[in-house]
């Protein structure tokens, strides 16, 4: 549906349409808009705090709504002021705001009101009060002020998400995490388990900030916050620049080549081949099934292969900018990934039929990990995660974007919302991968690769929203003037999905902890040490002195 | 459960696909994006890649009499925009990949090219091969205003403009 007509069809007071597929609310009364908008069954998708002061003297703060539905995608916007900006909470509507609300009030000093937990999320615990490094008077390179001082105050311990279920007294707690020597991504997981069940999980994230929001905002131009941007994610990383660039040429009105389109369609499914394979193998290491493994690794080989011959690099193909791609795919190398393509789709899937033969692998995933339907929704799951809990979304039928928009895509659902299904629904994305890059490079039209534009206007929004191995990617862009960018802010899938493991963790074994973790795909990072702690005191103590003492 | 098993190591169990790399060299593709060369023969030291640059791998800046463009390695993320926007070609990722070193100075390489002074006043106005290179692309007549400072070239071409319309007093 265009959002003109979606406009009059639901009567939105003050809604304007921005682009084909986005609708601009202007909200006095968040609450109020809110309510009305829920029986459109809107997925929450982000939050966009803008310190708007140089431009207008107030803060904007943007949520993002996506309407699956109807392809289209709805900010409503909320304004607050100096020198006490506060805006309503919408987290009592949309659960999934939780973390966002909180992000825009560490980095930007906007309160929610209303807000059932406004504790720091994002910054540190010894980072100094009253000090927010996105508002634009924040200079990018300032560190923060008197860290030693503050340091010495007694560090607030509140959990991103903690979920308990019964009760018990004979409990032990098994922390996971932070850091993992190998991995990226510090996760910290507290499990705190009776016996061999885990009774309650705590999760807490956050402990990496590497500031590319402020970095892209201040010191980069246009182009260069692509390549940025495609280092957000170690493994997905194409499909970030793809998000950015797209989020800037809606702002800009520009046309891309349709060839660029169905070249950055190949390299998004290739990414997604080698995102899932890799995923298949981590989680066959996370069974006990290293042999598995090995074999799946050796296939992964295969596409990061075919990745160097088409971008000239493995991982980080750094072919997007601003209104195209930078290289063609011709004739010969279009042969070579066909043929490649062949041999990993009949290997991989005699590997997946003869695993799932094994009567271990599926007494180790089936019923393991459950997250409801209910769940999925109310905390805005996304990608195969949420597909194996049986809600129908995928950003490239949905919304398409790039080769998609010429090109049907199935996209498998599964209702088993266990380990097993999470496992089967990215089974059938690899099948459809290979089907699509297949379709891609048969019916890419010849043309240019790169469209041609005019200076980029300033202070026009846009979205850029891809459909990344783990989900829903999303872009929001405030365009700026003299080749930069005014607001950039993305937004992985995995800040959906990370909020729903302590969800699928409370009442499983211990020893299935690793794989329901890893089972939405996180760079998943854990180190398996134990804190005993003394019973009658409830206080830790050192491993050391435990083991002396038993 | 056995058959299970011994089906799936029958299907995995093959050749060694380990690489015996260092000992043995590992081909890279045509088009492998490595190592960025600059040719100092070439460089007009016009500061089109050091604008580019993602990462500020290069830097350019003038020092006494000299204009000095810095490619840092240690920096570089290997996107070849600089290859992109380079006027002349100049600058040019090689297939190399093996960079790792002891000494941070293997990771830098510097262009050092004269720069010629304004004709009037005496300041540095650009490098002496990019001023050869805009010549060549102006009209004959046109020529002279290149070797004059941005400066000089205003308050000449002021008085020119006054001079035509006949207020030069």
């Amino acid at each position: 549906m265009r959002c003109d007509e979606f406009i009059s069809r639901y009567d939105l007071e003050n809604a304007v349409c921005l682009d084909e597929r986005l609708v601009l609310v202007k909200a006095e009364n968040t609450t109020e808009v809110s309510e009305k908008l829920l029986s459109l069954s809107p997925r929450y998708s982000t939050c966009v705090g803008i310190d708007y002061r140089p431009i207008n003297r107030s803060y904007l703060v943007h949520h993002v709504l996506a309407l699956d539905k109807y392809g289209l995608y709805l900010v409503l916007e909320a304004r607050a002021h100096d020198p006490d900006p506060v805006v309503e909470s919408i987290t009592n509507l949309f659960p999934a705001a939780n973390w966002h609300e909180r992000e825009v009030m560490d980095m930007l000093g906007i309160k929610f009101i209303g807000h059932p937990e406004p504790y720091r999320l994002i910054l540190p615990d010894d980072w100094p009060e009253k000090v927010y490094p996105l508002r634009k008077d924040y200079p990018y390179d300032r560190k923060p002020v008197e860290l030693a001082e503050i340091l010495e105050r007694p560090t607030p311990r509140n959990y991103t998400v903690s979920i308990r279920r019964g009760s018990s007294v004979s409990e032990a707690e098994i922390p996971l995490g932070p850091y993992h020597p190998a991995l990226h991504e510090p996760e910290y997981y507290e499990l705190v388990i009776e016996g061999e069940r885990i009774v309650e999980a705590r999760y807490r994230g956050f402990f990496v900030h590497r500031g590319m929001e402020k970095l892209a905002e201040s010191r980069l131009t246009v182009n260069q916050v692509a390549f940025l941007a495609e280092r957000i994610c170690g493994i997905c990383g194409y499909t970030h620049a793809t998000a950015y660039c797209q989020a800037v040429e809606e702002a800009a009105d520009i046309e891309v080549p349709a060839r660029a389109e169905y070249i950055r369609g190949i390299l998004l499914e290739i990414e997604r081949l080698h995102s899932h394979l890799l995923w298949f193998g981590v989680a066959f290491h996370l069974l006990g099934f290293d042999t598995g493994f090995m074999a799946t690794w050796r296939l992964r080989e295969k596409i990061m292969d075919l990745a160097e011959l088409l971008t000239g690099n493995r991982k980080t193909y750094g072919l997007n900018l601003v209104g195209g791609v930078r290289r063609d795919i011709d004739e010969s190398k279009a042969h070579a990934v066909l043929e490649a393509l062949d041999f990993i789709e009949e290997k991989f899937k005699k590997l997946v039929r003869l695993v799932m033969g094994m009567h271990e692998i599926i007494a180790r995933t089936k019923n393991i990990g459950i997250l409801t339907r209910e769940d999925a929704k109310k905390l805005g799951a996304v990608g195969p995660h949420a597909r194996a809990s049986g809600l129908d979304i995928d950003v490239r039928r949905d919304c398409p974007y790039a080769a998609y928009k010429y090109v049907d895509v199935s996209v498998p659902v599964m209702d088993g919302c266990d380990v097993l299904s999470r496992i089967l629904v990215r089974f059938e994305e690899i099948i459809e991968s290979v089907r699509l890059i297949r379709v891609f490079l048969r019916e890419m039209p010849k043309g240019g690769l790169m469209a041609e534009y005019d200076d980029i206007p300033g202070l026009r929004i846009g979205i850029g929203v891809t459909e990344a191995p783990r989900g829903e990617d999303i872009h929001y862009v405030v365009t700026g003037r003299e080749n930069k960018i005014y607001r950039w802010r993305p937004r992985a899938p995995s800040y959906m999905n990370l909020a729903t493991v302590p969800h699928m963790l409370v009442g499983e074994k211990l020893a299935n902890a690793p794989i329901i973790i890893a089972s939405i795909d996180p760079c998943f990072s854990c180190t398996d040490h134990v804190v005993v702690i003394d019973r009658s005191s409830r206080k830790k103590i050192p491993l050391e002195k435990a083991l002396r003492e038993t | 459960m056995v058959a299970s098993r011994l089906a799936f190591i029958k299907e995995v169990v093959g050749k060694p696909v380990t690489e015996q790399y260092p000992y043995k060299a590992v081909a890279v593709p045509e088009g492998f994006r490595g190592k960025p060369v600059i040719d100092p023969a070439k460089c007009l030291g016009c500061g089109a890649c050091a604008n580019a640059c993602p990462p500020g791998a290069l830097s350019i800046h003038d020092e006494d009499g000299y204009r000095v463009l810095r490619l840092f390695l240690g920096r570089c993320i290997f996107c070849g925009r600089c290859q992109e926007v380079c006027p002349v070609g100049a600058l040019r990722l090689t297939r190399e990949f093996e960079l790792a070193s002891t000494s941070r100075d293997d990771l830098v390489q510097e262009v050092r090219l004269v720069l010629e002074k304004c004709s009037m006043c005496g300041k540095p106005v650009a490098t002496r091969r990019e001023i050869v290179f805009v010549e060549q692309m102006l009209p004959a007549d046109q020529r002279w205003l290149v070797h004059l400072c941005p400066e000089c070239r205003a308050l000449v071409s002021a008085k020119i403009i006054g001079y035509v319309r006949g207020c030069n007093r």
